[in-house]
C-alpha cells in the first residue's frame, strides 16, 4: 500500500517538473500571421457595430490590418502598436481597457467584492453559536 | 385596421382587469379565507386572455401586412416570407414588449394554477405583488411603446425587417429567452409574498423551485439559440463576444444558477433564508436592468439614450420603485422570518453551496461591472472605453480553476456533516486527469502552465462528474448538468486554442491551402429569391485524405431594406466544423474568402443541451424525494 502511494507521489512530482519546464520555453520573436490576428482581434472597428478589426471587412478595418502588418514588419512590438493606436484614436479602440486612473475601480471592484464575500462566508462558518 | 383596434382595446381591458384582481384579492385577503375563489383565478385567466388577443392581433396585422399600423410599417414588408412576417412581430421594440407582457401575465396564471395546495394568503399576496409589475408594464406599453399606433395616410409598403434577423433560429430565440427572462418575475413576487405571509420555509422552497428551474431552463435555451445564431449568421465563427447585449442575459442566468443551489439548501435544511430572498430579488432586478439597458438604447451609445429618454427613464424609475418596495418589505418582515440560526460545519454540503454562491456572485459582479462601468465613465467623465474579452478572461479564467474543483467535490458532500474518505479511486481520477490534461495541452501545442491548469480543472470536473453519475445516491439531474458544464468548458477551451483560419482575396478558379487542406474556388452563381438576390460561391475542399467537401457560402443582397449580408457555409463533423464565408471586394474581380477550422463546435451546443436536460430531469422527477 505504501509503495503504491509513493509511486503516485512520484507521478505528481514528474508532472510538477514538466510544469516548470513549460515556463522556460522561450517565445519566438519573429512576427507571424497569428500575431497580426491577435492584435486585430483586440481592436474595435470604429465604424462598425460591435465588431473587431479582425472580423470586419470594412475599408477602415482593411486599412488597419495593412497598417498593423507593416508596423510588425518594422519590428514594432504589440505594446508599441497598441499604445500608438490609443494615442491616435483613444481608449475606445482597444478591447482591453488596461489599468489606468479611470479603470482602476473597474478592475478592483469585483476583486474587492470577492474578498468581502469570502469574509462573510468564513464568518458564517466559523462563528460559534 | 379593425384588428389593430381590437389589439389596442384588448390591452386596455387587460389593464382594467388588474383593478378587479386587485380589488377582489384585497377583500379575500382581509377575509382570511383558506381557499381563494375561482373568481380570482378566472380574472387572472381573463387578463392573460386579453393580452393574448392583443398579441394575436399584432401577429395578424403583420401577417396581412396592415401598413396602417406603425409597428408593422416600420418592421415588415409584403415580400417577406410568412414565417418572418410572424417572427417580425417580436423583432422590434413594441412587439417584444407585448411579448414581455404576455409572458408576465402567463406566468401568474401558471403560478395560480400550480400553487393550489399552498396557503391562500401567500397566493393572494403573490397575485397582488405581481399585479404591480403587470400594471407597470401595461402602462409602459400603452404610454411609450404602443404597438397599435396608426399612421395616416396609410402606406402601401413597409420598411422591412433587418435581414440579419430573418433567420429561423432568431425567430424563436426571443420567445424562449423571454420565458426565462420574464419567468423570474414570479420568483420575485412569490419571494416577497412569502416574507409577508411568513411562509419562507421548506414547502415554499419546494414549490418555488419549479419556477426557478423553469426560468433557468428557458434562459439557458434562449442564450444557446442566440449563440448558435451569432455563430453562423454574423460570419466570423465566434459564438460569444462579451457584448453588452449578451451580458445582460448572462447576468440573470448566473443569479438564477446561484439561486437554484440555494433553494435546495432551504428546501432540505431551512438555511440561508435571507440570502435566498435577496437572490430572488436580485434575479428579477437583473432582468429589469437588462430590459432597461437593451430597450433604452443606452448600450449603443449614451447619446442615443439622450435622443429618446422616455422609455429608458420609465423602466429605470419603475425598477427603482420595485427595488425600493422589496427593500421596505424586506426590512419590515426581516425579524419575523429569519430568527432561526443553526450551525454550519466546514465539511458539509451547506458550505459547498455557500462557496458555489460566492464564486457565482463574483462572476456576476465581473459581468455587471464590466457592462455598466463604461456607461458611467462616459456619463460622468465623458471618457469612452471598451471592455471586451481581455477584461473578462483575466478576471474570470483564474477563478474558474478553484471554482470547478469545488464543483467537483460539492456533490460528494453530505448535508450537515461529511466524513471525507480519500480512496484509491480518487487517486486514480487525479492521475487520469493529469495524464489527460498533459496530453491535450501537448496535442494543441499550447505549452503554458495556466492553460494546463485550466485543463486539469475542467477534466477533473468532467471525470469526477462521470464517476458521480454512476452512484445511485447522488442527484442524477444535478450531476448530469455538471457533466454538461464540464464538457462545455473543455469544448470552449479546445475550440479557442485550436481554431485555425485563413483569409484570402482570390478570383474564381484559384485555390489556397490551410493545414493539409486545399480550398478551390470553383465557380460563382447568381440566384434570385423572393426578397433577396444571392451570389453563391461554390467551393471544393480537398482534405488530407483527398475527400471532397462542398461548401456554398452566399452573399445576399436584400432589397427591403437594402442591405448585404454574408451567409456562412458550414460543414459540421464530430471533431471540427469547416466554416467558410465570402465577401465582395468593391470594384474588383476578387472575393474576400475567410476559411476556418472550428474544432469541437458541435460539442459546445451538445454540452449546453446536456445542461438544459439536467434541469428538465430535475423538474420531471420533483415528486420523487431524493437527497441532492
Amino acid at each position: 500500500m505504501k509503495s503504491k502511494k509513493l509511486s503516485i507521489i512520484k507521478i505528481i512530482i514528474f508532472f510538477f517538473l514538466i510544469f516548470i519546464n513549460y515556463n522556460s520555453i522561450a517565445k519566438s520573436s519573429t512576427y507571424s500571421e497569428e500575431q497580426t490576428i491577435n492584435i486585430t482581434k483586440n481592436l474595435r472597428c470604429l465604424i462598425c457595430q460591435g465588431q473587431t478589426i479582425h472580423e470586419s471587412n470594412s475599408d477602415f478595418a482593411e486599412s488597419m490590418k495593412k497598417f498593423i502588418k507593416s508596423e510588425l514588419e518594422n519590428g514594432k512590438t504589440n505594446e508599441e502598436i497598441f499604445s500608438s493606436l490609443v494615442e491616435k484614436y483613444g481608449q475606445w479602440i482597444v478591447y482591453d481597457p488596461g489599468i489606468s486612473k479611470n479603470t482602476f475601480l473597474l478592475w478592483t471592484l469585483p476583486l474587492l467584492l470577492f474578498l468581502i464575500g469570502g469574509a462573510i462566508i468564513v464568518k458564517k462558518i466559523f462563528k460559534k453559536i | 385596421m379593425i384588428i389593430s383596434q381590437l389589439g389596442y382595446y384588448s390591452l386596455i381591458f387587460g389593464l382594467l382587469t388588474s383593478i378587479f384582481i386587485f380589488f377582489n384579492s384585497s377583500i379575500q385577503l382581509k377575509k382570511n379565507s383558506p381557499i381563494i375563489s375561482d373568481k380570482i383565478t378566472g380574472l387572472i385567466g381573463f387578463q392573460f386572455f386579453f393580452v393574448f388577443i392583443s398579441f394575436i392581433s399584432l401577429i395578424y396585422s403583420f401577417v396581412i401586412s396592415d401598413f396602417s399600423n406603425e409597428t408593422v410599417y416600420n418592421n415588415s414588408h409584403t415580400t417577406k416570407p410568412l414565417f418572418y412576417k410572424i417572427t417580425g412581430t417580436w423583432g422590434n421594440h413594441e412587439g417584444s414588449l407585448l411579448l414581455w407582457l404576455l409572458v408576465l401575465s402567463g406566468v401568474l396564471l401558471g403560478f395560480i394554477i400550480k400553487s393550489k395546495n399552498e396557503p391562500s394568503n401567500f397566493r393572494l399576496l403573490t397575485t397582488l405583488l405581481h399585479q404591480i409589475i403587470v400594471i407597470g408594464f401595461f402602462v409602459f406599453v400603452l404610454k411609450t411603446s404602443n404597438p397599435f399606433n396608426e399612421i395616416f395616410p396609410v402606406q402601401t409598403e413597409g420598411l422591412g425587417l433587418n435581414p440579419i434577423l430573418q433567420d429561423p433560429i432568431l425567430g424563436i430565440h426571443p420567445p424562449i429567452l423571454y420565458l426565462g427572462y420574464v419567468g423570474t418575475s414570479i420568483i420575485f413576487s412569490a419571494a416577497l409574498a412569502s416574507m409577508i405571509s411568513n411562509y419562507v420555509n421548506k414547502s415554499w422552497a419546494k414549490n418555488i423551485k419549479f419556477w426557478i428551474l423553469f426560468s433557468w431552463i428557458f434562459l439557458t435555451g434562449g442564450i444557446l439559440l442566440g449563440s448558435i445564431w451569432a455563430y453562423y449568421e454574423l460570419g466570423w465563427g465566434g459564438f460569444w463576444f462579451w457584448d453588452p447585449v449578451e451580458n445582460v442575459s448572462l447576468m440573470p442566468w448566473l443569479s438564477l444558477t446561484a439561486l437554484l443551489h440555494c433553494i435546495v439548501t432551504l428546501e432540505k435544511r431551512e438555511l440561508f433564508k435571507k440570502w435566498t430572498i435577496i437572490l430572488c430579488i436580485i434575479t428579477f432586478a437583473l432582468s429589469m436592468v437588462g430590459t432597461f439597458l437593451v430597450r433604452s438604447g443606452i448600450l449603443n451609445s449614451v447619446h442615443t439614450f439622450a435622443n429618446d429618454p422616455s422609455r429608458g427613464i420609465y423602466i429605470l424609475t419603475f425598477l427603482l420603485v420595485l427595488v425600493l418596495l422589496s427593500f421596505v418589505i424586506f426590512v419590515i418582515y426581516e425579524n419575523k422570518n429569519f430568527t432561526q440560526k443553526s450551525e454550519i460545519f466546514v465539511l458539509s454540503k451547506e458550505t459547498a453551496v455557500l462557496i458555489n454562491n460566492w464564486f457565482i456572485l463574483y462572476f456576476l459582479s465581473v459581468v455587471l461591472i464590466g457592462t455598466i462601468y463604461p456607461i458611467f465613465l462616459d456619463v460622468i467623465l465623458d471618457e469612452q472605453i471598451s471592455v471586451g474579452p481581455p477584461f473578462y478572461n483575466k478576471l474570470i479564467l483564474p477563478f474558474l480553476i478553484p471554482f470547478v474543483l469545488f464543483m467537483s467535490i460539492g456533490p460528494s458532500m453530505k448535508w450537515i456533516k461529511t466524513n471525507f474518505k480519500i480512496g484509491a479511486k480518487s487517486f486514480f481520477v487525479i492521475v487520469f486527469t493529469l495524464v489527460l490534461s498533459f496530453f491535450t495541452v501537448n496535442f494543441i501545442g499550447e505549452k503554458n502552465v495556466f492553460i494546463l491548469l485550466l485543463f486539469i480543472g475542467f477534466f477533473y470536473l468532467f471525470l469526477k462528474s462521470l464517476d458521480q453519475l454512476r452512484e445511485k445516491t447522488k442527484n442524477f439531474a444535478q450531476i448530469f448538468s455538471h457533466t454538461g458544464f464540464s464538457l462545455l468548458l473543455i469544448s470552449i477551451l479546445l475550440n479557442s486554442f485550436s481554431s485555425k483560419e485563413i483569409v484570402k482575396n482570390i478570383q474564381v478558379g484559384e485555390s489556397f491551402i490551410l493545414k493539409n487542406e486545399k480550398i478551390i474556388f470553383k465557380k460563382i452563381a447568381i440566384e434570385k429569391e423572393k426578397n433577396y438576390e444571392s451570389i453563391v460561391g461554390f467551393f471544393e475542399i480537398l482534405d488530407d485524405k483527398n475527400r471532397i467537401i462542398n461548401l456554398q457560402p452566399e452573399i445576399r443582397i436584400y432589397n427591403e431594406p437594402e442591405m448585404t449580408t454574408s451567409e456562412a457555409s458550414i460543414k459540421t463533423t464530430l471533431f471540427k466544423d469547416r466554416f467558410i464565408t465570402i465577401n465582395i471586394i468593391k470594384d474588383q474581380n476578387f472575393f474576400n474568402i475567410r476559411y476556418q477550422h472550428k474544432p469541437f463546435m458541435i460539442w459546445i451546443w451538445i454540452s449546453t443541451l446536456i445542461i438544459i436536460m439536467g434541469g428538465m430531469f430535475a423538474i420531471f422527477r420533483k415528486n420523487k424525494e431524493v437527497n441532492i
